[in-house]
C-alpha cells in the first residue's frame, strides 16, 4: 500500500517540478480525464476489498475511461452541447458509490476484528 | 497476486498525481503577462508623472486661495468669497471671456456649391469628434455657433437637427471660436489644426474649414443656461 502512496507522490513531485503546462484550452480535457482515473482508481479499490479485482478489467478501464470522458467532452465543445457534464455527472456519482462501499467494508473489517479481540479476552 | 496487483496500483497514482499537478500548473498559471516593451513602460511613466505635475499645481492653486482666505479673513471675507465664486463661474464657462484665440469658419465647399450639392447640417458625431480633438489642449474654451461648450454640453441630433446646449446650430456656414490663456498656447492649437486630418473628415461631409490665423484678443460668449446640479452632492472630508 505505501508503495502506491509513494507512486503518487513521486508523480506530484515530478508533475509539479518539471512546470508543465497544457494550453488552457486542453485544461478541461485533463480534468476530465483526472476525475475519470479517480473514479477507476476508487472502483479498483473496493474490487480489491471484495475480492473481485481483475487487472484487465482495472487497467483497461483506467485508459478506456479517460478516452471517453475526452471523446465526449471533445465532441460536446464541436456540437455546442456542454456533453462534459455528462461524464461528470456519471463519474461523480460513480465515485460516491465506490467511496461509500469501501467505507462500509472497512467499517465491517474494522468491527469484525475488535469482535474477535474480545472474543479472545 | 497482491504484488502484482499493488504494482498496477502505484502505476495508476504516478499518472493520477502526474495528471493532477499538469491541471494544477496549467490552472494557476498568470492569466496576463506584461508585454509592455521599454518603450511602453516608458511612455506609461511620462503619462504618470504628467499627471503628478498637474496635480501640484493644482494643490499650489488651491493652497494660494487657502492662504487668501486665511489673510483676508480678519477684514473681508465676503470679498474673497465674491473673488472665489467668479473664478469658479469663469471656469464653469458661465461668463463672457476674451483672451488670444482662432475662430474657426465652417461652410459649404465649394465643390459642393459648383455641383448644386444641398447642403446638409454638420453631424453631431463630426462635431463631437471635432470638441473632442481640440480638447486634448488644455484649458480651452469653445463656442460653437454662439453656444458656450461647457462639462455637461451635449452635442446630439434633436429632430434631425444637431444641437449644442439643445440651440440648434444650423446650416454651414457658422463659426467655431476657441480661446486659450496665452498666445503661445492657441498657435499650437492653430498648427495642430491646420496638421490634423479632421479637415478631411469635414470635406468628405461636403464642408470647408477655414481656421483664422491667431488673434490677440477674442470673445467666447458665456454659457446661457441654467446649470442643473440636480445630482451633485458635497464632497464629505474637510
Amino acid at each position: 500500500m505505501w508503495l502506491s502512496i509513494l507512486g503518487l507522490i513521486l508523480g506530484i513531485s515530478l508533475g509539479l517540478l518539471t512546470d508543465v503546462q497544457i494550453p488552457s484550452e486542453y485544461a478541461n480535457y485533463l480534468s476530465i480525464a483526472v476525475l475519470a482515473s479517480l473514479d477507476t482508481l476508487f472502483g479498483g479499490i473496493r474490487a480489491h476489498l471484495q475480492q473481485m479485482y481483475d487487472d484487465k478489467v482495472f487497467v483497461s478501464g483506467f485508459f478506456f475511461n479517460i478516452a471517453l470522458a475526452a471523446g465526449l467532452a471533445f465532441l460536446g465543445v464541436h456540437l455546442g452541447v456542454d456533453l462534459y457534464l455528462a461524464a461528470i455527472f456519471a463519474f461523480g456519482v460513480r465515485l460516491f458509490q465506490n467511496i461509500a462501499v469501501i467505507r462500509r467494508i472497512l467499517l465491517a473489517k474494522w468491527s469484525n476484528k475488535k469482535d474477535i479481540e474480545e472474543a479472545a479476552r | 497476486m497482491q504484488k502484482k496487483v499493488f504494482s498496477r496500483f502505484t502505476i495508476i497514482l504516478f499518472i493520477i498525481g502526474l495528471m493532477t499537478a499538469i491541471q494544477y500548473n496549467t490552472v494557476n498559471e498568470p492569466n496576463s503577462r506584461d508585454t509592455r516593451d521599454v518603450w511602453e513602460i516608458r511612455q506609461e511613466l511620462s503619462r504618470e508623472k504628467q499627471l503628478h505635475s498637474e496635480l501640484l499645481s493644482e494643490i499650489g492653486v488651491l493652497d494660494e486661495t487657502l492662504l487668501k482666505y486665511e489673510a483676508a479673513s480678519v477684514d473681508s471675507p465676503e470679498q474673497v468669497l465674491q473673488s472665489t465664486v467668479k473664478e469658479l463661474k469663469e471656469q464653469a464657462g458661465l461668463t463672457q471671456i476674451s483672451g488670444p484665440g482662432i475662430e474657426v469658419q465652417i461652410a459649404p465647399s465649394l465643390e459642393a456649391v459648383a455641383v448644386g450639392q444641398n447642403i446638409e447640417e454638420i453631424p453631431p458625431n463630426l462635431l463631437i469628434r471635432f470638441v473632442n480633438e481640440v480638447n486634448r489642449f488644455k484649458g480651452l474654451s469653445l463656442s460653437i455657433a454662439g453656444n458656450r461648450i461647457v462639462n455637461t454640453t451635449a452635442i446630439r441630433d434633436i429632430n434631425g437637427e444637431t444641437t449644442v446646449n439643445t440651440e440648434p446650430v444650423g446650416r454651414p456656414p457658422f463659426s467655431i471660436k476657441i480661446i486659450a490663456g496665452t498666445l503661445e498656447e492657441i498657435e499650437r492649437v492653430y498648427n495642430f489644426l491646420l496638421a490634423s486630418p479632421l479637415l478631411d473628415d469635414f470635406y468628405v461631409e461636403n464642408l470647408s474649414v477655414k481656421v483664422t490665423e491667431p488673434e490677440r484678443d477674442l470673445e467666447v460668449e458665456a454659457y446661457e443656461e441654467q446649470l442643473n446640479f440636480e445630482y451633485l452632492e458635497a464632497a464629505e472630508g474637510e
